[in-house]
């Protein structure tokens, strides 16, 4: 669904089309990803996006991101050694 | 102890060296165990933790530990001025492609460790950990609308990062 939306994106978007609520609309979507938007303002996000593709597009850059980033930076496990020395320390107080 | 394993990560985001983060969790560790007793019960032990941290890393390590490499404006720059114009739809086409997310693996923690750090801190914080912005306010003793205002900026700088990535390589 998402490729069917690109195309007919990269085939029929202009690359000028600007959107007057582009900014707008990107901050209040960051809230809404983030959770912390008001239900009005998530009424708002949902309802244009769905008929700019601008925005979309910028949505789902948006959720993309935070995606990689989950994915890609999370899965740093502390070494044991550092864990031993910690209780040891802790411990012996 | 619940929240090592984030707390590490934490560390080590902030300040990109291994035994500066072993030392700077060893450290938190031993100031929540003094100071246990200010801990108020029914309040968030995470945000707690993570603020003890953050508190540790400005006074006793941000100064010697190694500046992170800065965003390269010039990179970004020129990336603008060529006739590539619109980043943002080709950048779109390219995150959300399996084998370019699976090779943007070095290149997001890369972006993201070229951050300065205030605005690597808010992103970790947000997207990582999923702290809220009144949690992250409280961690980072700012006011809440600077905690949007920085993550706001965070998110943009990294964006711009990741199309200079995906046009150097190639992908459009």
């Amino acid at each position: 669904m998402n490729k069917l939306i690109h195309w007919i994106g990269k085939t029929f978007g202009s690359k000028s089309n600007k959107c007057p609520e582009e900014e707008h609309c990107l901050e209040l979507a960051r809230l809404m990803l983030d959770e912390e938007s008001t239900a009005d303002d998530k009424q708002y996000v949902m309802k244009h996006i769905g008929s700019c593709y601008k925005c979309y597009d910028n949505y789902d850059v948006e959720k993309a991101i935070r995606e990689v980033v989950k994915q890609k930076c999370k899965n740093l496990k502390i070494p044991q050694d550092v864990t031993n020395q910690i209780r040891e320390k802790i411990g012996a107080h | 102890m619940p929240y090592l394993d984030a707390l590490y990560n934490f560390a080590y985001k902030l300040t990109l060296n291994e035994d500066d983060a072993k030392d700077l969790l060893q450290d938190t560790c031993m100031k929540a165990y003094r100071f246990i007793n200010s801990f108020e019960k029914g309040t968030n032990a995470k945000a707690w933790l993570f603020r003890i941290l953050k508190n540790s890393f400005i006074n006793d390590y941000r100064k010697k530990s190694k500046a992170p490499a800065m965003v390269d404006y010039q990179d970004v720059e020129s990336y603008y001025n060529s006739d590539k114009g619109d980043s943002s739809r080709e950048i779109t086409v390219d995150l959300r492609a399996e084998t370019v997310r699976d090779k943007l693996g070095d290149e997001i923690t890369i972006a993201l460790n070229s951050l300065d750090v205030d605005f690597r801190t808010v992103i970790i914080l947000c997207d990582l950990e999923g702290f809220k912005y009144d949690e992250m306010a409280k961690i980072l003793d700012i006011p809440i609308g600077t905690v949007r205002s920085r993550l706001h900026r965070a998110r943009n700088m990294l964006k711009v990062k990741l199309a200079v990535y995906a046009a150097k390589m190639g992908y459009k």
